[in-house]
């Protein structure tokens, strides 16, 4: 467990184990999460990271092991997590009946601002978010996308000093991706705003992240930052290949490669060496290379 | 640590209500089947058998149809749509919003009563019209009725966030609905059932609102009343207290 002076969250010893499952769903998970801090909660399908925000959430009751909120536990009072939290849950079928506009205006109305703070709220994330074109539109109608969109936007509504995420970049095009992490990281930057997000997409959450935890099988197995846990990881560069199954693309004999897919091979490479492979490269049997550090995504390999 | 209070009591029930009378989107159309031709139809058909027997036996057919279409639409409304919210996870977004778990259910026993309001009136004028009853509505009306409507409310709301899922909460309401219209003087007047299954309906929430409907829409007044009122009351009290247990903001 990492200490720090002021954690807005403290998580200690938590577990949960659901009824009439054997195996806990998560297990002795301890960490803080410092304020001002984006934090990445990576790991596989089932790795217990939506439990575990759930019960930061206070929206599920642990076994054992204990969730503060600026040193208060959650369940003390129940306003406690409403009043400072905005969260965005994984599933997308919230207030259906209601216009994005309608949606919008109640849940910052809802969070405490005045009727006039509440209009203004919801212009400025219809504006954000780009939603202005459908906010006439029921939330029912949505695609999912924009139902992802609009819980973004309904999380931030009111802003909240803190920001419990659970997948927000699921369902969305790469271009939208980009500008969800770009969003939180100036709302972050801008406001200080804690956010602490659950993501599968390692490559893309890497713009954002300053420190990350990685779940595996229901417990935390790295917390810190991704600057620092990288340091334990193979330092050489990789070398990413594309190409037609057909027309492997020839490599110096010492080298060797691994092969992830039948068009896809990775190459580990000393910094020395970069340049030297790249221009005896056949580019013109290559469909696509990257050349890279190790990544967030290494690192999500690596633990899980 | 910049937070902001939660809003005044009032404000959260005035938001949320508003919030539940949306669903006025998607419910029109079961409002207009179930809530209005049904009973209508159920007035027609009951009504032919009930003719000969007197306007007594009419009145119960007319009264027994409201309380039937309550059943099904107000009770019936409130168990899917709390039913619902658990699990499409509309109660974890209140939960994680400044609001009280009481106005939230206030909020949405009212909203949909609201919502009933019009298939009551055109059931209540089109029921007396097909039976040639002659309708006395007393003023006192305005309270009797929503204290009908809010003990099924009640109930519809326990019974949406006690089962696991929509469906088991739906049978287990048609179930329930078909034993508070046939358990007592509902639908049927006391007179034409056995003696056992009158003193039983003492037991249903529906027996009273009947009652007491039947009362205020048709006359006349009677001491009756009182105790009609004070049990719906109290039924009020009780299945808002045990939603409110009951509706847990976090899983176990």
């Amino acid at each position: 467990m990492t200490s720090s002076p002021n954690p807005v969250y403290s998580v200690s010893s938590l577990t949960k184990t659901y009824a009439g499952m054997d195996t806990p769903a998560n297990e002795a998970i301890s960490f803080n999460v410092e304020q001002g801090v984006v934090f990445g909660l990576l790991g596989d399908n089932g790795a217990g990271k939506s439990t575990l925000v759930k019960q930061m959430a206070n929206l599920l009751r642990p076994t054992s092991g204990v969730v503060n909120l600026y040193g208060r536990p959650v369940w003390e009072d129940p306003l406690l997590v409403p009043r400072h939290v905005g969260y965005m849950p994984q599933t997308a079928r919230t207030l259906n009946s209601l216009t994005v506009s309608e949606a919008l205006y109640f849940t910052a109305h809802l969070r405490g601002c005045g009727r006039r703070a509440a209009n203004c709220e919801r212009e400025r994330l219809l504006h954000l978010w780009d939603l202005k074109d459908i906010r006439s539109e029921l939330c029912s109608r949505l695609s999912g996308g924009q139902k992802r969109l609009l819980q973004l936007a309904a999380a931030m509504a009111g802003q909240p000093p803190i920001l419990i995420l659970d997948e927000p970049t699921n369902e969305l095009a790469p271009q939208r991706r980009r500008h969800v992490w770009e969003t939180l990281r100036a709302e972050n930057r801008e406001r200080g705003t804690t956010i602490v997000f659950i993501t599968h997409d390692a490559i893309e959450a890497e713009r954002a992240v300053q420190q990350v935890g990685i779940m595996h099988r229901g417990r935390l197995v790295a917390l810190g930052k991704p600057s620092d846990l990288k340091k334990e990881l193979n330092q050489q560069l990789r070398l990413t290949l594309r190409f037609q199954p057909d027309t492997p693309p020839d490599l110096p004999s010492d080298l060797r490669p691994q092969k992830l897919a039948e068009d896809h091979w990775l190459v580990f490479l000393d910094h020395d060496r970069a340049e030297s492979t790249l221009s005896a490269l056949d580019l013109s049997r290559i469909d696509d290379f990257h050349l890279h550090s190790a990544t967030l995504e290494d690192l999500y390999l690596h633990y899980t | 640590m910049k937070a902001r209070l939660p809003l005044p009591l009032y404000l959260q029930f005035w938001d949320l209500f508003l919030i539940e009378l949306s669903n006025w989107r998607w419910a029109w159309r079961n409002l207009v089947l179930t809530g209005t031709v049904l009973p209508v139809f159920g007035i027609l058909l009951l009504g032919s058998f009930a003719r000969e027997l007197g306007s007594n036996a009419l009145s119960f057919v007319l009264i027994g149809n409201l309380v039937m279409a309550l059943l099904f639409e107000h009770m019936g409304k409130m168990i899917s749509h709390f039913a619902y919210m658990k699990t499409a996870g509309s109660l974890d977004y209140f939960a994680t919003l400044p609001v009280r778990k009481a106005m939230l259910i206030l909020a949405a026993s009212l909203a949909f009563f609201i919502l009933f309001l019009p298939s009551l009136v055109v059931v209540l004028a089109g029921g007396a019209l097909i039976l040639r009853l002659q309708l006395q509505v007393n003023p006192l009306a305005l309270v009797v009725v929503p204290l009908c409507a809010l003990p099924l409310a009640g109930i519809g709301a326990l019974m949406g966030v006690t089962f696991r899922t929509p469906e088991e909460a739906s049978s287990v309401g048609r179930l329930l609905t078909i034993l508070m219209l046939t358990a007592g003087p509902v639908l049927i007047p006391p007179d034409r059932l056995p003696d056992w299954l009158v003193w039983f309906g003492f037991l249903s929430p529906a027996t009273y609102a009947a009652s007491a409907l039947r009362q205020v829409l048709l006359g006349p007044l009677t001491t009756r009343l009182l105790l009609d009122s004070a049990v719906l009351a109290a039924c009020i009290l009780f299945s808002f207290w045990m939603v409110d247990r009951k509706m847990d903001w976090r899983e176990g």
